[in-house]
């Protein structure tokens, strides 16, 4: 894959998949699509300055609770990543981490032009420029910084994309997942990789394609040690095994 | 999920764990993190964390011009930029040798005054939603958006305003602009009985913040510590009053001081002193119309300023604290050296880590509220 690939990808319709088959099933994948969209958790993860315009957003004056959609503390549980602005490379190890624990399907909005091209610090050695370089975007929201108005309305245009079964930039990241970690390693170095285990959800979506695997996941697993990881987070000793 | 990582394990030997606390969690303030030892619920140990909205301001403003880095320094401080902006100026000012227009002065005074009125309305809701009363917070953001109201009105942007340039400020007052903060003043007026009711006099709220994190004054003056978090110490020291710039020395207000310096009197001290910014306001809705004259000295092209060579050093009174400029020119178009003197890093670092230290898990988001550290001012 090279970097120039254009994004957002192509990418075939489950629903559209469906209409020659079974008619139920159709039916059910629109109704589960519509359901899905009006009742979306965004994660509180406030990466930059854009995060002070959420509260307005949230709150009595232009609440996002009617649209369905309110604030939720646990990327598990969270269907939407909204990075709220600019994010430094440190930021973005985190955001990568959360992105992978999310369930499926998962949203990824980026408020504030910082996430489109860099915006006022396009030139700071400290800060990771396009946010679809690491992760599949489904929605910009520009502006520096977009005000709750536009918010709400990026908000509600994701709503519209998730009910027609457009919002499928998750399955792109199973798909390409080489190019995404190749720029994440680009950043991170070549050790990077996180505790989840991406190929494994692919199969098990039936996402896995022929650009899934390819000369970065190589190095994944060649540097992979299963147990290192999280060893190293808790800072514990090699692991004892409990007895069983 | 790689399904090893999932097994049992023994525990440490310890009863000691460690906990990341942030950067993504909901009682932090902003992209920040501590890391905490913990014993039970009780901390043992802290660490804080910072870095996380690091961008390097301090080298992006020696690669733009004098007038570009204006558009920057907002962002160095989220919930409160005015004072960025002012002070900034004030630093290019310095070492211009401009004199800046009396009325500008008069509306500078008036955006910083709004934008702390702002900030500290954003900062008790927040105090308030940490201890779990979230109407505070719904009433401090949605009273808060009032002001932006009018912050766009004055200045064409709601959070960053970019007002002032140096020399003075962009643009008037527009017509009825006067009355309509007036009226937005009365509002806020009448709503502080209302948080008294909620916030200051609900048990809830003084049984979780009397005695929660407090600082003596003695340690309050070796920490470095300034603003409101000073003055709950009880030592009245505020850079308006005490070494004036622009024009507080004609205007009329009180520094509020409390007594024990612990998360209580912080907040409560944020509360008068709103009551003192809405003073200053009204002061200025009063004498501004009988200052005539321009609002903004003339500069040379901003796009080729060589700013004479020197050192400038401007320090003034944000809502979280003193802030201070140095800016260096070497007399060339773009500064040669710039450095910030933020009030929270202090805060947010030395006095943090100490005063989480001993208290228990549930008041660490309570004291970094009351303490209003701001996550990008820290890291800048
Ligand atoms: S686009 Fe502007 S408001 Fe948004 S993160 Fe960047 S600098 Fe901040």
């Amino acid at each position: 894959m090279t970097d120039d690939t254009q994004f957002p990808v192509k990418i075939e319709q489950p629903g559209q998949v469906a209409q020659g088959g079974n008619v139920f099933s159709r039916v059910f994948d629109e109704l589960t699509a519509f359901c899905r969209s009006r009742s979306l958790f965004i994660l509180h993860y406030c990466t930059g300055c854009g995060a002070i315009e959420l509260p307005p957003a949230m709150t009595s004056r232009f609440d996002m609770e009617r649209l369905g959609i309110s604030p939720m503390v646990s990327p598990r549980q969270a269907d939407i990543l909204l990075i709220t602005g600019y994010v430094s490379v440190k930021t973005l190890k985190r955001v990568m981490l959360t992105y992978e624990q999310m369930g499926s399907p998962k949203y990824v909005i980026g408020i504030c032009s910082c996430t489109v091209n860099g915006g006022m610090y396009w030139q700071s050695y400290a800060t990771a420029k396009k946010l679809n370089d690491y992760m599949p975007v489904d929605l910009y929201i520009a502006g520096c910084m977009p005000r709750p108005e536009a918010v709400i309305t990026g908000l509600r245009q994701l709503m519209d994309n998730i009910a027609k079964g457009e919002a499928n930039g998750w399955q792109d990241y199973y798909r390409r997942y080489d190019y995404y970690l190749g720029n994440q390693q680009r950043l991170f170095g070549e050790t990077w990789q996180t505790p989840t285990d991406v190929i494994a959800e692919a199969k098990h979506y039936d996402l896995f394609g022929p650009e899934t695997l390819g000369k970065h996941t190589e190095l994944l697993l060649q540097h992979q040690k299963p147990l290192e990881a999280l060893e190293m987070r808790l800072g514990l000793d090699a692991p004892e095994k409990v007895k069983s | 999920m790689r399904a090893e990582n999932y097994e049992a394990r023994n525990h440490p030997p310890s009863n000691e764990f460690e906990i990341n606390f942030g950067p993504n969690h909901p009682g932090i303030e902003g992209n920040y993190a501590l890391k905490v030892k913990v014993h039970g619920d009780e901390i043992v140990a802290a660490r804080a964390d910072g870095g996380y909205l690091h961008r390097g301001f301090e080298k992006l403003m020696e690669q733009r011009l004098w007038i570009q880095n204006i558009a920057l320094v907002p962002r160095i401080c989220v919930p409160d930029p005015a004072p960025m902006e002012v002070a900034y100026s004030m630093a290019v000012e310095q070492l211009c040798g401009l004199d800046v227009p009396v009325r500008a002065q008069w509306l500078r005074v008036l955006q910083l005054e709004l934008s702390r009125v702002a900030a500290h309305l954003f900062t008790f809701g927040g105090h308030a939603a940490t201890t779990g009363m979230y109407t505070p917070m719904f009433w401090g953001v949605a009273d808060r958006d009032l002001l932006l109201d009018l912050f766009e009105e004055l200045t064409g942007g709601r959070v960053y305003s970019i007002y002032n340039i140096p020399g003075g400020v962009r643009r008037d007052v527009p017509d009825g602009f006067l009355e309509r903060l007036s009226t937005t003043l009365d509002y806020i007026d009448s709503r502080l009985p209302d948080y008294d009711n909620l916030l200051f006099t609900n048990q809830v709220f003084v049984t979780r913040a009397k005695g929660t994190g407090p600082i003596t004054q003695a340690q309050a003056l070796d920490w470095g510590v300034t603003g409101p978090n000073l003055r709950a110490t009880g030592l009245a020291f505020d850079v308006r009053r005490d070494d004036p710039y622009l024009v507080y020395d004609e205007l009329d207000f009180d520094i509020p001081t409390e007594q024990p310096g612990d998360a209580w009197a912080r907040t409560l001290v944020r509360r008068n002193e709103l009551l003192q910014s809405i003073r200053i306001l009204r002061q200025i809705i009063d004498r501004l119309p009988g200052v005539a004259g321009p609002i903004r000295a003339p500069i040379p092209n901003p796009l080729a300023w060589r700013v004479p060579a020197g050192e400038a050093y401007v320090r003034i009174e944000s809502s979280k604290g003193e802030l201070g400029w140095y800016v260096v020119s070497d007399g060339s178009e773009k500064p040669h050296r710039v450095h910030v003197r933020g009030p929270s890093s202090m805060h947010a670092v030395q006095v943090l880590e100490h005063l989480v230290t001993g208290c228990r898990i549930e008041d660490v988001a309570q004291i970094m509220f009351s303490l209003d550290a701001c996550p990008p001012e820290v890291d800048r």
